[in-house]
């Protein structure tokens, strides 16, 4: 399935329009309204729906109290480590009774696998090293009934069946919506046919009459050949070319709306957006340097050496083609060198070669900690709503224009710093209540060599 | 005509950056951040250093700057040894307790670098985590709340962000020695805030500056 990001865009606000919104168009066109409305009942129903299965689903899995202490003593002492259904720091938990070959070698085991491992028990052993001899926690003072409980819940957990993510969620696929601009060009080309066919209809009508009057009809110009048309299309022509020529000069060089494709599909809404992953934890380098850096593969294995899975909503690329997350973390591993279930060794990585998009000319002096640390500038402010963008794209022009607008709308922390105490005027000013804040521009934010230089 | 063709031609989809007219001054001549050497010129091995251009970007091994904290005594455990980390244990946070402001910022440090996993109320349940609803499989440690982490030394800890443990990585890249003895300053306080004492907060000039 195909879809624009433009169209998706549109979609979720046509799911989002209440009824209400929708009622003045029962009287225009009753059958729109309706469908659109049993679409929204449908959708809402739906989603009553899967709410209540889900209920049901937590009900009957947490009347098994037993079940629930196990999640709890799982949670405190193994879930650091071990997961059910996946490799961590140690091996995936799902069928651990029915791995090892006695029950009881297990329990020693999790209490203390030093020992069983001293005690040279074959299958200890060969776990120890298959796990390139990572230690486990010792947890001596477990009881067994804590680790009967901790095992039911393993045993229980690792019977559900695996939920697929790829699923498509039942609801349907709202209709999808033409674009507008067409409609209203062929508004505006039939509007304009209806005026030119009126006009000659007037002129014919104005010779019927001359003739019955007996004023002489002059010869009739043809369209082509009329001067006020000629002259209307002329002025049509060069105001449109015009407007384009000068648009595309003033573009030129700058690179609003630049989108490159990029070797990984990072998505900053899934990082930043739905994760609440702070800008500074990859771009630290935005508050302490010139340049905000780009993160080198091991601040994304931070993270992704844990999450090697996608499991959040679908992703698009820009023009609508639905991307495979899971692929795109297995792309970061290529680059990182790590192969999972093995420890990571770091020197093996490859820099990701990441396309700049915002670029400023080599005449302009430009620094990210001037206005992140010490103007507390939003990062959204010049990169727009970054939290909300799979695929990054240049949000400001980065003109001049757009800088120095910044500039003279921006106030500075004046009062109390004593970085601006030389501006004796200004303090002054302030005092007598002649100024009530001082703008970058006053500071001279708008000098030429203040960013020229 | 020809710009309205040509404007009408493209998709909405910008993916090639645009064209420029007589770029003046526009490129820099001199090598940027993340432009490419020139690889006819420069090396990045060591060894190739005879008939080009060594150059790896690093400072000399060994290198300090001014003001910096003294390196870790301590290096990374080989695989299946705990010896260095057991070891670090009896390495003391070699920062004086922190003043108001600086736990402040600390506490901003946290927050980006740490509170994504471990949580902003340093419970081990951060936005990646949410009780195992999150992406993140492993459960985080609590660093309040949990005897483990409470009594844990200073130096450990230090040791854990500096050279990763279990499935936390290291955050040697993303903060300086001095940021990261500040967050174990910053941890330090908030446990024993938990616990009931008062944080352990230095009083001097510095607590009183101006807001």
């Amino acid at each position: 399935m195909k879809i624009s990001a433009k169209k998706k865009l549109k979609r979720v606000m046509f799911c989002q329009i209440p009824v209400i919104l929708l009622s003045p168009f029962k009287d225009i066109s009753p059958h729109l309204y309706n469908s659109t409305v049993n679409m929204i009942h449908l959708r809402s129903i739906m989603g009553k729906l899967t709410f209540i299965a889900a209920f049901c689903f937590f009900v009957l899995f947490s009347n098994q109290s037993f079940s629930q202490d196990g999640k709890a003593l799982f949670s405190q002492n193994c879930a650091s480590c071990h997961a059910i259904n996946k490799d961590l720091t140690g091996p995936a938990l799902a069928g651990v009774e029915d791995r090892w070959p006695d029950k009881k070698m297990l329990y020693s085991w999790i209490k203390n696998n030093q020992a069983v491992i001293k005690s040279g028990y074959p299958y200890a052993v060969d776990l120890y090293n298959k796990w390139n001899k990572t230690q486990m926690n010792l947890f001596t003072s477990l009881p067994d009934k804590d680790i009967d409980a901790i095992l039911g819940y393993i045993k229980v957990e690792g019977s559900k069946p695996a939920v697929d993510p790829n699923k498509p969620v039942p609801g349907g696929v709202v209709a999808e919506e033409g674009d507008n601009t067409l409609l209203f060009g062929i508004l505006t080309l039939i509007l304009a046919i209806v005026a030119f066919v009126l006009l000659q209809v007037n002129a014919n009508l104005k010779k019927l009459a001359d003739d019955k009057e007996g004023i002489p009809a002059t010869e009739p110009v043809p369209v082509w050949r009329n001067k006020v048309y000629i002259m209307f299309a002329t002025l049509v022509l060069f105001t449109i070319g015009g407007y384009y020529t000068v648009m595309g000069a003033i573009g030129l060089g700058r690179s609003q709306d630049y989108q490159p494709e990029q070797p990984i599909f990072y998505s900053h809404k899934v990082h930043a957006g739905t994760n609440q992953i702070s800008c500074l934890y990859c771009h630290g380098g935005a508050q302490e340097s010139k340049h905000a850096n780009i993160p080198s593969v091991n601040v994304c294995m931070n993270c992704h050496m844990a999450i090697n899975e996608y499991k959040g909503e679908a992703l698009y690329t820009a023009e609508g083609e639905e991307v495979n997350g899971t692929n795109e973390i297995k792309k970061l591993y290529k680059y990182a060198g790590y192969e999972e279930g093995k420890p990571w060794d770091a020197t093996k990585a490859k820099p990701v070669e990441w396309v700049k998009i915002h670029s400023l000319p080599d005449h302009v002096y430009f620094n990210h900690s001037q206005h992140v640390a010490v103007g507390k500038v939003q990062c959204q402010t010049c990169h727009g709503e970054i939290t909300k963008m799979n695929e990054v794209y240049q949000f400001a022009d980065l003109s001049m224009g757009w800088c120095i607008n910044c500039h003279r709308e921006t106030k500075v922390q004046f009062a109390d710093n004593g970085f601006y105490s030389i501006y004796e005027k200004y303090h002054e000013d302030m005092k007598n209540g002649t100024m009530d804040s001082v703008t970058v521009a006053n500071i001279g934010g708008t000098e030429c060599q203040k960013c020229h230089y | 005509m020809v710009n309205v063709i040509a404007i009408s031609g493209c998709s909405d989809v910008k993916r090639e950056p645009g064209s420029i007219y007589m770029p003046d001054m526009a490129y820099s001549r001199a090598y940027e951040t993340y432009s490419e050497r020139d690889s006819t010129i420069f090396t990045s091995e060591e060894n190739h250093s005879d008939d080009k251009i060594f150059y790896n970007t690093l400072p000399v091994t060994g290198t300090i700057a001014r003001g910096e904290e003294l390196p870790f005594p301590l290096t990374k455990d080989a695989a299946g040894d705990t010896a260095n980390y057991a070891a670090s244990k009896l390495i003391a946070n070699p920062l004086p307790p922190l003043t108001a402001e600086e736990l402040k910022e600390s506490e901003r440090l946290y927050l980006i670098n740490c509170g994504i996993c471990h949580g902003a109320k340093l419970n081990g349940n951060g936005p990646l985590y949410k009780d195992g609803n999150g992406p993140y499989a492993a459960k985080p440690a609590a660093l309040v709340g949990d005897a483990k982490y409470e009594n844990m030394p200073d130096g450990q800890m230090y040791y854990s962000i500096l050279y990763g443990k279990n499935l936390m990585g290291s955050y040697a890249s993303q903060l300086n020695r001095d940021q990261r003895w500040k967050i174990i300053h910053y941890i330090k306080a908030k446990q024993a805030e938990a616990k009931g004492g008062s944080a352990p907060v230095a009083v001097d000039s510095a607590t009183v500056v101006k807001k």
